[in-house]
């Protein structure tokens, strides 16, 4: 589905204030019973990881999805801010009084601070002359970072204890959902300052040099000071998130500011959808989830993920919530059932195509592994041989049949959407 | 002295490596304005084809195969990927690119596995062919020079003398105007897309054993050659030769270097406080180059983003 | 009295191609201008001088007496001149209301906030109102940019021009492309918008420069070749000259 990309504008309307914060009292709800619904230990560090990825997330979204820029090293000022919030920690344990959950602040001055070094040198640009500066940048600080272990630790990192610090109204952030509570409070703050700011002037100032730059010079504004600013805020709250996965991890290495990082927040942040707010929220959680959850089933997922963020740009250009969007003013008209169909038409060559591809893609892995000597480790329960022709030829062919299948269902399946959309607009 | 020759040598044949590289993206560049973050890893598909193809018919098959094959994937790449999505604009473009590398970052150690594969030298030409600064000068070397200088010598006169040389010369000059020339536009993108990624093919087969053919490859060369096709500036080759050749000679003599940062600024009559950053001062010369490329690569873009040599600003 | 727009001697050359050969111009408060001539002529050039879209070679700018020759487009934006664009220029994933918004941020005192609401802005989204009312798309408020028909787009160009409520109103053939009947409506349009300002649009139209017009500048081949109320131009032998073929029987 072509979807067409929505803006990430909330109607302004004086009415609905409160019923605009509705979402943000379920998700404190929902932050608040989380830990005591998912099980044990490691739901609860799973859930740490999202909250933290989601801050991470939105803020790279204030600059692709908001202001038309795209970041290749938007991990820097998460690296960063998170070796900054470790230098803090460790003055902490050395004695100094400085309460942990104030950490992340560290990490949004440090975010903040080098983003308005990176953006002095970056923001002048716009389009692929940005990115391309961001580029160079990402790989100058890693390299730099690793040039300079007496700051940052060499290759080891830093690494320190949040337990050690001065204990706050008797908390000392020792276990894992004391730990919890603090991050999603982050989390949930930082979320609320991004949203606000999407409904002030910088924030739709933003969103008039991602569609236009040059016409926003002719009423009366300089777009490389916007970008400059926004850039800035961005790296702030990239730093929050530094902040808390340090505490969280209690390690900061160079790797989590590596270009590979960059790419995951790209890649969660795209397919959760860059057209609206909540967008790389979805993203942030599904990605999260699916690297803990499919990295011991499969070595490929990071090729699925790589797989899906292409088929996103090509086909679903607004990620997740861009096809919610497309879909749910059909939906509430209850023409759902129209599109059923045409959609369900598409469903074989859908799965044909999906066991094509893992076909081919476990197979690789596996002969791999068979090449090291090891006994390949069966595919979807079969014992199929990487080595042998026959599979490989099965697979291919399921691919190539899938992708076949869904082009000749595809328009139909348009087709439908656009009807049905219309409908629900008459209506 | 003879050391000095040594470096030239080096830095002469690193250098046309990157030429190799970097033609074809700027080519792509200046053309069709998408920057193609997937060019290095073409490269890097090249060394591990001609790994696998050596392996089955050897090394001169290689030679020809592979650039073939990556030039077809190039070609398939551009008419069904990068076509589609150019409507969306060239943020959508550089989206794309960039999630082509990753997924061939994440096929190759798939296929190939996380550690160097052993793609070697043929036997024919790995023998020294004289000895300089005390270190015998391998034939294979002198090997790769040739087929970048015949390389370029092709590529000069396909685009002086063919018609489809003045197409891509005039879209090069007025990216707007191509398409009143009555060409088919969208096939010359697909044809100068496919060389380009050919001869990353042919630089994969021809670097890969003389260096190492691992799956860091691409990324470490990647945004080397961005610096080059910026420096030399937009869409053209005396650029992108020049830049090519500059960089070249630069890493490999400053590899060479064992000098501590503090005291080569000191003899530069530089004084510096080594009380501070200790570890700064102390880092070598040769372990500071690798990050040379992407300062440059900071400061043209940033001040001079036409290039050395372009006359369009990316 | 000061004029609006004074222009002298102004030069620019694209490579070996002069396009703009020394115009001189006179723009007094208040009126309503308009700047006709031959296909080539220079007429956008001109405007893109101007409003420093382009930096030009030689010669000077004054608005109100101020010389704005060689500053940054939202300089010349803040000293109280708005431009439109030939080829529509919107924020197209934005809202026609949000547009307008967007436009007269700069001289509602929004600056760069980031800590204030944009909604607290009370005398902006007045003005919005406003010029979405004059525009008459009050049914299109909440249509995103790029989705409205092209004569909405047109008007939406104008408004976004206007709504920060510059005095000197630079309009780059607002009708182009537009149906005998969409050219009416854009003409009381504009007729309206320019009430109280000075106003020096690029036209084709002779109907509408005719119609519109207290004074016409004709520029032909880099040069202004005459100035004058639309009586006096319509009679100048030089402009006969220089303005051949359809133009001139209409001019006729």
């Amino acid at each position: 589905m072509s979807a067409p990309a929505q803006t990430a504008l909330a109607r302004p309307q004086s009415g609905a204030a409160l019923r605009a914060m509705l979402p943000w009292v379920l998700a404190a709800l929902a932050a608040l019973i989380l830990p005591h619904v998912v099980p044990g230990g490691f739901g609860l560090s799973l859930l740490c990881r999202m909250g933290i990825a989601i801050v991470f997330a939105l803020s790279f979204n204030m600059l692709l999805g908001q202001g038309g820029m795209l970041d290749f090293g938007h991990a820097v000022f998460l690296g960063l801010g998170g070796f900054l919030a470790m230098h803090a920690m460790k003055l902490a344990d050395a004695g100094w009084w400085i309460p942990l959950p104030a950490l992340p602040l560290v990490g949004a001055a440090g975010g903040l601070a080098v983003a308005i070094l990176a953006g002095w040198v970056s923001t002048r640009r716009a389009g692929t002359a940005f990115a391309m500066i961001t580029l160079g940048v990402a790989e100058l600080v890693v390299a730099v970072v690793l040039l300079l272990p007496s700051v940052f630790g060499g290759e080891e990192g830093l690494s320190g204890d949040r337990s050690s610090g001065p204990p706050l109204l008797g908390v000392d952030f020792g276990t894992q959902i004391q730990a919890y509570y603090l991050i999603a409070a982050w989390a949930w703050a930082a979320a609320l300052l991004m949203w606000l700011y999407t409904r002030t002037p910088l924030g739709r100032l933003a969103n008039a040099i991602r569609d236009n730059p040059e016409r926003v010079g002719f009423l009366g504004y300089d777009a490389a000071r916007i970008r400059l600013l926004v850039f800035s805020l961005s790296g702030l709250f990239a730093g929050i998130a530094g902040g808390l996965a340090a505490l969280n991890d209690e390690i900061v290495t160079a790797g989590n500011m590596s270009p590979e990082a960059s790419s995951a927040v790209l890649v969660m942040t795209f397919i959760g959808g860059v057209g609206t707010f909540w967008g790389p929220v979805i993203g942030a959680v599904l990605i999260t989830f699916l690297s803990v959850a499919l990295s011991t089933v499969t070595d490929a997922w990071q090729l699925y993920s790589g797989l899906l963020f292409v088929a996103m740009v090509v086909w679903a250009p607004g990620g997740i919530s861009g096809i919610i969007l497309a879909h749910a003013p059909v939906v509430r008209a209850g023409f759902a059932g129209r599109l059923a169909p045409a959609y369900a038409a598409m469903l074989p060559g859908f799965f044909l195509a999906l066991a094509g591809t893992l076909g081919l893609a476990e197979l690789g892995f596996r002969l791999q592994s068979v090449r090291n000597g090891a006994s390949p480790r069966p595919v979807f329960g079969m014992a199929l041989d990487p080595q042998g022709v026959l599979p490989w030829v099965v697979a291919a062919i399921l691919l190539l049949a899938g992708a076949w299948l869904l082009r000749r269902a595809a328009p139909a399946a348009r087709e439908a959407w656009q009807e049905a959309s219309v409908m629900a607009q008459v209506q | 002295m003879e050391q000095l020759g040594l470096i030239l040598l080096n830095g002469l044949v690193y250098g046309l490596l990157l030429f190799m590289l970097s033609v074809g993206l700027t080519l792509i560049f200046g053309m069709m304005g998408v920057l193609n973050l997937a060019h290095a890893s073409f490269y890097m598909l090249g060394a591990f084809l001609a790994f696998t193809i050596s392996i089955r018919l050897g090394f001169w098959a290689a030679l020809i195969i592979v650039p073939v094959l990556v030039g077809l994937i190039g070609a398939v790449v551009e008419r069904y990927g990068l076509r589609t999505v150019h409507k969306h604009g060239h943020l959508a473009e550089l989206l794309f690119t960039f999630g082509l590398a990753f997924i061939i970052g994440e096929v190759v150690p798939l296929i190939w596995g996380r550690t160097p594969v052993p793609y070697r030298v043929p036997a024919a030409l790995d023998f020294p062919l004289f000895s300089i600064a005390g270190n015998a000068y391998p034939a294979y070397r002198l090997f790769m020079m040739a087929v970048a200088i015949a390389m370029f010598l092709v590529l000069y006169l396909a685009l002086a003398r063919t018609r489809l040389g003045l197409v891509v010369r005039a879209a090069l000059t007025h990216p707007d105007m191509v398409g009143m020339l009555g060409h088919d536009v969208p096939k010359v993108f697909t044809l100068v897309f496919g060389a380009g990624c050919a001869l990353a093919g042919l630089a994969g087969v021809i670097a890969g054993n003389a260096f190492t053919t691992e799956p860091g490859m691409a990324r470490s060369l990647g945004a080397i050659v961005f610096a080059i096709v910026v420096m030399g500036g937009l869409g053209s080759i005396w650029g992108a030769l020049v830049a090519s050749l500059l960089i070249g000679f630069v890493q490999t003599a400053s590899i060479s270097l064992d000098m501590p940062l503090g005291t080569a600024l000191m003899h530069l009559g530089i004084p510096v406080n080594t009380a501070m950053l200790t570890d700064l001062w102390q880092i070598t010369i040769a372990r500071v180059a690798p990050v040379v490329p992407y300062v440059l690569l900071i400061l043209v873009l940033a001040l001079r983003p036409r290039g050395l040599m372009g006359t369009r600003s990316a | 009295m000061t004029l609006a727009l004074h222009v002298t001697g102004l030069k620019k050359a694209f490579g070996p191609t002069k396009i703009i050969r020394g115009v001189e111009l006179q723009v007094a408060r208040g009126e309503r201008h308009a700047v006709i001539g031959p296909n080539g002529a220079g007429k956008s050039t001109l405007f893109h001088l101007i409003s420093g879209r382009l930096p030009s070679d030689a010669g000077q700018i004054l608005l109100h007496g101020q010389d704005i020759t060689g500053l940054a487009p939202h300089d010349i934006f803040n000293r109280g001149l708005a431009r439109s664009f030939q080829v529509t220029s919107l924020f197209p994933r934005l809202s026609v209301f949000e547009n307008l918004r967007a436009a007269a941020m700069r001289t509602h005192g929004c600056g760069h906030a980031f800590w204030r609401r944009l909604e607290g802005f009370a005398p902006l989204r007045r003005r919005a109102e406003e010029v979405l009312s004059l525009l008459g798309l009050e049914r299109r408020r909440d249509v995103l940019a790029g989705a409205l028909a092209y004569a909405d787009q047109r008007a939406l160009e104008i408004g976004v021009t206007i709504a920060g409520g510059a005095e000197t109103i630079l309009l780059d053939e607002p009708t182009a492309g537009m149906s005998r009947a969409e050219t009416e409506r854009a003409v009381t349009l504009i007729r309206r918008v320019s009430e109280g300002r000075t106003l020096v649009m690029i036209e084709h139209d002779l109907g509408v420069v005719f119609g519109l017009a207290d004074t016409i500048s004709v520029l032909a081949e880099g040069r202004v070749i005459a100035s004058g109320p639309p009586d006096q131009v319509r009679g100048d032998p030089a402009v006969r000259t220089a303005y051949l073929g359809a133009a001139a029987e209409t001019l006729a």
